[in-house]
């Protein structure tokens, strides 16, 4: 009883003492002033385990290594004591004071936080001070090989980082402390599946080596572009003077830190010398294709048109040119698809656009050629390689109608087609020629005589009108008018004859008798003088007109036996002329 | 004088004989399929210095089966030029025109100057010149009946229809002079490169406004150098090379 007691005693003495025990969390450094150079080692250490560690952020450092832990138990003289550690390894950034921020960590629900510590850099000291680092660097070499250091733009190069180590010595660790960002390039990496230790030769010396990453590189820049140093971290095994039991020598591990050296390249710009215009960029070694999958289909049929480069070149770079179909097709937006592999020599493979294409309606539809331009970098020359024109042919389906691009022109408002019949309409075998100079009716001097001449029909048949009325109007004139025509129709005869005395009067009397018989239908035998008044009488012609008449005769008688001067053949002639007419007038 | 208008006479006739010879050898070259062929023979003609509409729509036919697009729109439109009303040449120049990149709308026409485009579209000027005259004399002629008719009916009757046809005389000359002066402003062409760079200003300097294609038919508006102002049937304007174009109003 007496001993449960004691150790309940002691126990309890024991956990408060532990109980009891003052927390330390703090930050150790390695150093407090150190080169630029050179690497600092932060340990942030606490005597009891914690949750929630919160490492500063190392503003101004990079953190090369850790966070490691390490955690030590001890028990001494019955008395534990408890480590844990974690350590970083930092290489500072700058120059100048720099502060190490507190860290913090919970430990039984409370937090702690470490002091701040402000490292002083320096500029960077001389290195190595540990002759280990010069045989490293003397026997451990990162190169790294370019191969071609002027290409053209868009030429393809590689850059392959070797790892020199020379014979005897050796590398147990590396891990990359910069790497190189290709600005200005296209890169793609072709790491090599795990390490083959090959052998080769570097200033003249057996050296051995492993190819750490091959790197292809599409320049995208002309002129002067800079490939930033690989920078590696490397644990090398460094022989030491000392020799174990076997009497080989005893290796040491040293950091090293290696550098692959900048590199520059020099990038040619393209020849502008017959640069071609539908140029996008491709160079190397291409074929150019344009393949439809069908050449003949109905309407509302899809099919392909494929538009694809296949080669070896910058295929993921170009721009493949574009289809350019008629407007009657419909065309969905390419479907683009790449099958390219790059290895150490470039991008091999095949790029393409496939177009899917419904015609809507019958007719033949061409698909233009289209070309496609890329520097040849074998010849160093532009080539540019054309598609043939390929046509679809639409056998079946509704006819496209209108006619979509009239113009102000003549007959424009007949061009909205309506096809009455869908098919390609056959030549025509009638010529019906015509000469080509063409002869215009309109304003030519036919054309305004044939619109003006039959207005000058108005006014003359104004002016013929007046003349009619005019001469209606006027008696006296109309009756002397008439007695002319008809002395000119019966007496022209005895007028012809006028003058010679025989003549004139057989020719009066005689045309006297024919006006006689043609008024009274009269026969010549019975025509006697008696007769004549008689009839006249009848037809009521006045008694002194029948008188002259008579007299008239009888003077034709009377004549042929009397000598008659030229003055009465006038007379008589005017008055039978008259009494003629006064007849004519009178006899109903 | 009259003996050498005779032989002139001969000489056309005979002309036109040994043509139609040649249009129809032609057509059966075109008939068998042999289109290159045919078209020689066609050009032999042209070359003669007759023309049709039919010539130019089976020159056409032939560039249509040999796939030019141009060259068969260009032909068509020569055709169409000749007889606007030919129901198979406005059948195949849609299918040409279905070879064409190109699409573009046409400027819609509003109202009266629609109205008006479509009278003075009903025939070429020639034939409103001919209609012009026809109603003068008719005209002239009811005129004449009025005026030496009696009855005040008649007279009335006569007259109306007479004042009546000067004043559609009247408006049928404006609409020739209108179609005439359309005429003569009517100066269209088909793009004959295969793709072309319509430019803002006639040089090379200029920007680009806008791309045509082989087959599309523009009114040229003006011309420097060698460069000719175009516009498109949706009011665009631009400067083409004139070597990228051919005029339709040449023969």
């Amino acid at each position: 009883m007496k001993l449960t007691k004691q150790i309940t005693i002691l126990l309890i003495i024991l956990f408060s003492s532990i109980a009891g025990a003052q927390v330390q969390f703090k930050t150790k450094v390695s150093k407090k002033t150190l080169g630029l150079n050179e690497r600092l080692r932060v340990d942030f250490s606490m005597n009891k385990d914690g949750d929630n560690f919160n490492p500063p952020d190392f503003d101004g450092f990079s953190v090369v290594g850790g966070p490691n832990q390490s955690v030590s138990n001890s028990w001494i003289n019955g008395k534990r004591s408890f480590e844990k550690t974690y350590s970083y390894f930092l290489s500072p950034k700058r120059m100048g004071s720099l502060m190490l921020e507190s860290a913090s960590i919970e430990i039984n629900g409370e937090t702690y936080k470490t002091d701040a510590i402000v490292i002083k850099v320096t500029k960077e000291i001389e290195k190595p001070k540990d002759p280990n680092n010069i045989i490293a660097s003397d026997n451990i070499h990162l190169v790294a090989e370019v191969s071609k250091t002027n290409p053209y733009l868009n030429e393809a190069i590689t850059i392959v980082y070797k790892l020199y180590v020379a014979q005897g010595t050796g590398v147990s660790n590396w891990r990359e402390t910069d790497d190189p960002e290709y600005d200005d390039f296209w890169s793609q990496s072709i790491n090599p599946r795990g390490l083959k230790i090959e052998k080769g030769k570097y200033k003249g010396e057996d050296y051995q080596y492993v190819v750490l990453r091959r790197t292809v590189l599409y320049p995208q820049k002309s002129g002067k572009l800079i490939i930033e140093p690989l920078k590696l971290d490397i644990v090398a095994d460094i022989p030491t003077r000392r020799r174990d039991i076997f009497g080989q020598r005893l290796m040491s591990k040293v950091n090293v830190p290696v550098s692959a050296g900048r590199r520059t390249i020099n990038v040619k710009a393209l020849p502008e010398e017959g640069k071609p215009l539908d140029f996008s960029g491709a160079v190397g070694d291409f074929k150019f294709n344009l393949s439809t999958s069908k050449s003949k289909l109905n309407a509302n049929e899809s099919m392909q048109a494929k538009v694809s480069v296949s080669g070896k070149g910058n295929l993921k770079l170009l721009t493949l040119p574009k289809l350019t179909l008629p407007n009657s097709l419909e065309v969905y937006e390419p479907e683009h698809s790449e099958n390219v592999r790059t290895n150490l020599s470039g991008m091999q493979g095949e790029v393409s656009d496939s177009y899917t294409i419904v015609p809507q309606y019958k007719g033949k539809y061409p698909i233009p050629t289209i070309s496609f331009s890329y520097f040849d970098l074998r010849t160093e020359t532009y080539k540019r390689i054309s598609s043939n024109e390929t046509i679809i042919n639409v056998l079946e389906g509704p006819v496209y109608g209108a006619s979509d691009n009239s113009l102000t022109a003549e007959g424009s408002g007949t061009q909205n087609v309506v096809l009455d019949n869908d098919q390609f309409a056959f030549i025509k075998t009638k010529p019906n020629f015509i000469s080509k100079k063409k002869s215009s009716f309109f304003k030519s001097k036919a054309f305004w005589a044939s619109l003006l001449t039959p207005l000058l029909a108005i006014p003359l048949a104004i002016v013929f009108r007046k003349k009619r009325e005019q001469r209606a109007g006027d008696i006296e004139g109309n009756r002397l008018r008439k007695a002319d025509r008809l002395a000119k129709k019966y007496l022209s005869e005895a007028k012809k004859s006028l003058g010679q005395k025989d003549a004139f009067y057989v020719a009066l009397e005689k045309a006297l008798h024919n006006y006689l018989k043609a008024k009274l239908n009269i026969e010549t035998s019975d025509l006697s003088k008696d007769k004549i008044k008689k009839l006249l009488l009848e037809r009521n012609v006045e008694n002194t007109v029948v008188v002259d008449f008579k007299s008239i005769l009888k003077n034709c008688e009377l004549a042929r036996y009397t000598p008659i001067t030229t003055v009465t053949m006038q007379q008589d002639y005017e008055k039978s002329a008259s009494t003629i007419s006064l007849i004519d007038k009178q006899i109903r | 004088m009259k003996n050498a208008l005779y032989i002139i006479l001969i000489f056309f006739g005979s002309i036109s004989a040994q043509n139609e010879k040649i249009f129809d050898q032609a057509n059966t070259l075109y008939n068998e399929g042999k289109f290159s062929d045919a078209l020689s023979r066609y050009d032999v003609i042209l070359n003669s210095g007759e023309h049709s509409a039919e010539l130019y729509y089976n020159i056409a036919n032939a560039h249509y089966k040999l796939n030019n697009i141009a060259l068969s729109i260009y032909y068509y439109e020569k055709a169409l030029a000749l007889k606007p009303k030919d129901k198979d040449i406005q059948n195949n120049l849609a299918f040409a025109n279905n070879m064409r990149i190109d699409a573009i709308d046409n400027l819609p026409e509003v109202g009266l100057s629609k109205f008006i485009k479509k009278v003075t579209n009903i025939q070429s000027f020639n034939g409103w010149a001919k209609l012009a005259v026809i109603l003068v004399i008719v005209f002239v002629v009811l005129y004449l009946v009025y005026y030496f008719s009696f009855g005040t009916q008649k007279k009335r009757i006569f007259f109306v229809s007479s004042i009546l046809s000067i004043v559609l005389a009247f408006i049928v000359l404006t609409i020739t002079f209108y179609s005439y002066s359309l005429d003569k402003k009517n100066n269209p062409a088909i793009v004959f490169a295969q793709e072309t760079q319509v430019k803002s200003e006639p040089n090379l300097r200029s920007d680009e406004a806008f791309v045509l294609h082989e087959g599309t038919k523009v009114q040229v508006l003006d011309s420097v150098n060698n460069w000719n102002e175009i516009m498109l049937s949706n009011g665009k304007t631009g400067w083409i090379s004139k070597s990228d174009i051919k005029l339709l109003n040449t023969f």
